[in-house]
């Protein structure tokens, strides 16, 4: 399924730019991107979650996101690439008033992050719907609940039955898993498929199934309006005035 | 997130040539000396020192003087540090989680053991300056900036001049809410304008937004420096100068990358990628002064002025506070400011108009930042006499 991927910080050469966007003539096949932001509380696991996701592996160790990470990875559903965008966002609540809603922009899913082991991160999603809401996300826009850390099942403070209920609340899917160990076995080997990546190629075959429709907002977007246009407003649309080929 | 540490990468940051640097070097130490030994110190020559070339070169003299350019008096810090009660503190937790995952910060060679108790100090230090000024608020990223005071200082000397530069230079970042730090991040772009505007456009274009330099800013470029030798020159830097320079040499850091801006897709996920990552060999000392030449250039209150952006008040009135209170010079220069008042306001005269610009030009001059200084600069210098106050912020 995976045919890139791209372990962010140091391999800045992974990507690669184009450099040809005047000088071809024929339009080049795009690539759909799938943006996603991923929010919960500070040190829940978002950097390691979306690290794991893209480069394939725990990171060695994190640091405090400050303001907004970016992160990518080329997927294959169906014969199409598409490029997944994970916006990795800073917990610390005074980042969020001022600093997170432009990347609110055009965002097609979003993925909330609690930790297993803390309880008060679980409390808090309540809070982080509401941010959502307030940046006028639609309800159309596919949200997932992913309880991270799982690997210390010892410390667990939030039984999967609670945050099921809270999920189902919420029409929303509930995921347990583990960015350390997102293979299930306890000696983390990888026999068994990631976890981890499923639970985004979960999200992004749903946005996928959402096509014609996609979600998104207008390209000039100071408004907060969110707009539903079809697929093909959409190629013309918001996705700035470059070309991504990969 | 980075990995990557350039640690004893390039044996001589300045890439003078070796016996010339080794002379310059000596001489700069030399006058270091001096402006330390007289008394009081000579504040402003240790001000010029720390940004010129090499800053202060090593971080036995950096003890010696980032008191003095924050004006923190060493012999009235206490000999015993109070002791912290982190059970009933409220910023514990989010302190503890950012320190503990703070372990780039740290000589990559240093044992564990001794990691572990710089940490347990770094986390002091925070709290005890945020306990004892219940004004500021805690910032992801802070801790960075405090990891740079206590490698350096130790933590008697890290606690005093945090908590002096906490209130004045951080003091907008610590704010309850970070609309103060947005107001700055404001004054990137415009800068960005002034002088390249193809560069202004493409990123407008793009609405990359500025939130690819608020790590930069809040961390003075700690968070994002892997070689401690960049960090630690650079707040040389940042402590002599205005509280809005880091800003400037953000400017500066995209400016310098113009050509990969304008090869990069014209998206905000791709620039706000590029722009991120800084590259870890930039040529620091040329950008130094090119901030230095910009901020001359379009001082704040210009940019300020003609954007009409709300602008980081509380910097400012800190800051001017700051420098009146502190300077050892201060009736010196009160009476110098108002003579100048007296002149303007007297309808001034040719020879007094004559007179004061020749001395801000030979101020500048000595900062050795006419090295950097564009024709445009160097004109406006010798014509614009209203730029006493700002150059006096610059340059007490
Ligand atoms: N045991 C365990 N630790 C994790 C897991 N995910 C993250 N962590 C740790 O939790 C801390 C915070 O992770 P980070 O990704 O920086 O959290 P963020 O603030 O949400 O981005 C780090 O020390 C990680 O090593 C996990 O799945 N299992
Ligand atoms: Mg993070």
């Amino acid at each position: 399924m995976k045919l890139e991927e791209d372990s962010m910080a140091d391999i800045e050469s992974s990507f690669e730019f184009s450099s040809s966007l005047t000088s071809s003539s024929l339009p080049p096949p795009r690539t759909r991107i799938f943006k996603i932001i991923v929010i919960g509380d500070s040190g829940v696991g978002k950097t390691c979650l979306t690290y794991r996701f893209c480069a394939g592996k725990f990171p060695d160790r994190t640091e405090a996101t400050i303001g907004v990470d970016f992160r990518e990875k080329i997927i294959e559903i169906d014969g199409e690439k598409i490029k997944v965008q994970l916006w990795d966002t800073a917990g610390q609540e005074r980042f969020r008033k001022s600093m997170v809603q432009h990347y609110y922009r055009n965002v097609h899913a979003v993925v909330f992050v609690y930790d297993v082991t803390n309880a008060v991160s679980f409390r808090s999603l309540p809070s982080w719907i509401e941010e959502c809401r307030q940046h006028a996300l639609g309800q159309e826009v596919p949200r997932i609940l992913v309880g991270n850390k799982c690997d210390l099942r010892h410390a667990a403070q939030v039984s999967t039955d609670v945050a099921q209920q809270f999920a189902d609340a919420h029409s929303m899917p509930l995921f347990e898993t583990s960015a350390k160990n997102p293979y299930g076995n306890d000696d983390g080997s990888r026999n068994d498929s990631d976890h981890v990546e499923a639970i985004f190629m979960t999200v992004a075959h749903k946005l996928k199934s959402q096509k014609p429709l996609i979600l998104s907002q207008p390209p000039c977007g100071l408004g907060d309006t969110v707009t539903l246009r079809r697929q093909d407003e959409e190629e013309r649309g918001s996705w700035g005035c470059g070309c991504w080929r990969s | 997130m980075k990995k990557s540490r350039s640690v004893g990468a390039s044996s001589s940051l300045n890439g003078l040539g070796k016996q010339d640097g080794e002379s310059r070097r000596k001489r700069k130490m030399a006058e270091i000396t001096q402006a330390l030994s007289v008394s009081p110190a000579d504040v402003p020559a240790l001000r010029r020192m720390a940004i010129s070339e090499g800053g202060l070169l090593t971080d036995e003299i950096r003890r010696q003087v980032w008191p003095r350019l924050l004006n923190v008096s060493v012999d009235n810090i206490p000999e015993q540090l109070e002791t912290v009660d982190r059970d009933n503190n409220k910023d514990f937790n989010q302190v503890l989680l950012d320190v503990q995952r703070s372990l780039r910060r740290f000589p990559p060679g240093m044992p564990d053991e001794q990691r572990e108790g710089l940490q347990e100090e770094l986390t002091d230090i925070i709290l005890r300056v945020l306990v004892k000024n219940p004004q500021l608020h805690y910032y992801q990223g802070y801790h960075d900036i405090v990891v740079t005071f206590l490698l350096v200082l130790g933590e008697r000397l890290a606690t005093a001049l945090v908590e002096k530069l906490s209130t004045h230079h951080l003091r907008d970042f610590m704010d309850p809410t970070m609309d103060n730090t947005k107001h700055i991040l404001n004054y990137l772009m415009p800068i960005i304008e002034r002088v390249n505007p193809e560069v202004y456009d493409f990123m407008q274009q793009a609405e990359v937004g500025t939130i690819f330099a608020l790590s930069w800013l809040i961390t003075w470029f700690g968070h994002v420096l892997s070689d401690f030798r960049h960090v630690v020159r650079l707040y040389d830097f940042f402590l002599a100068c205005h509280p809005l320079m880091p800003i400037y040499f953000a400017a500066v850091i995209v400016l310098h990358r113009e050509e990969e801006v304008l090869d990069c897709e014209c998206d905000m996920a791709m620039m706000h990628h590029l722009l991120s990552r800084i590259p870890q060999d930039l040529p620091y000392e040329t950008l130094i002064s090119r901030a230095g030449d910009l901020f001359v250039q379009f001082p704040p209150s210009e940019l300020a002025r003609e954007r009409s952006q709300q602008t980081a008040v509380s910097t400012f009135k800190d800051f001017e506070l700051a420098s009146t209170q502190q300077r050892p010079d201060t009736v010196l220069r009160q009476r110098r400011m108002e003579q100048q008042k007296r002149t303007m306001e007297a309808q001034r005269s040719t020879v007094a108009v004559v007179q004061s610009t020749g001395r801000r030009f030979m101020r500048l001059a000595v900062m050795g930042l006419t090295v950097a200084l564009g024709a445009a600069a160097l004109a406006v210098v010798n014509s614009a006499l209203e730029w006493a106050p700002k150059l006096d912020l610059l340059f007490p």
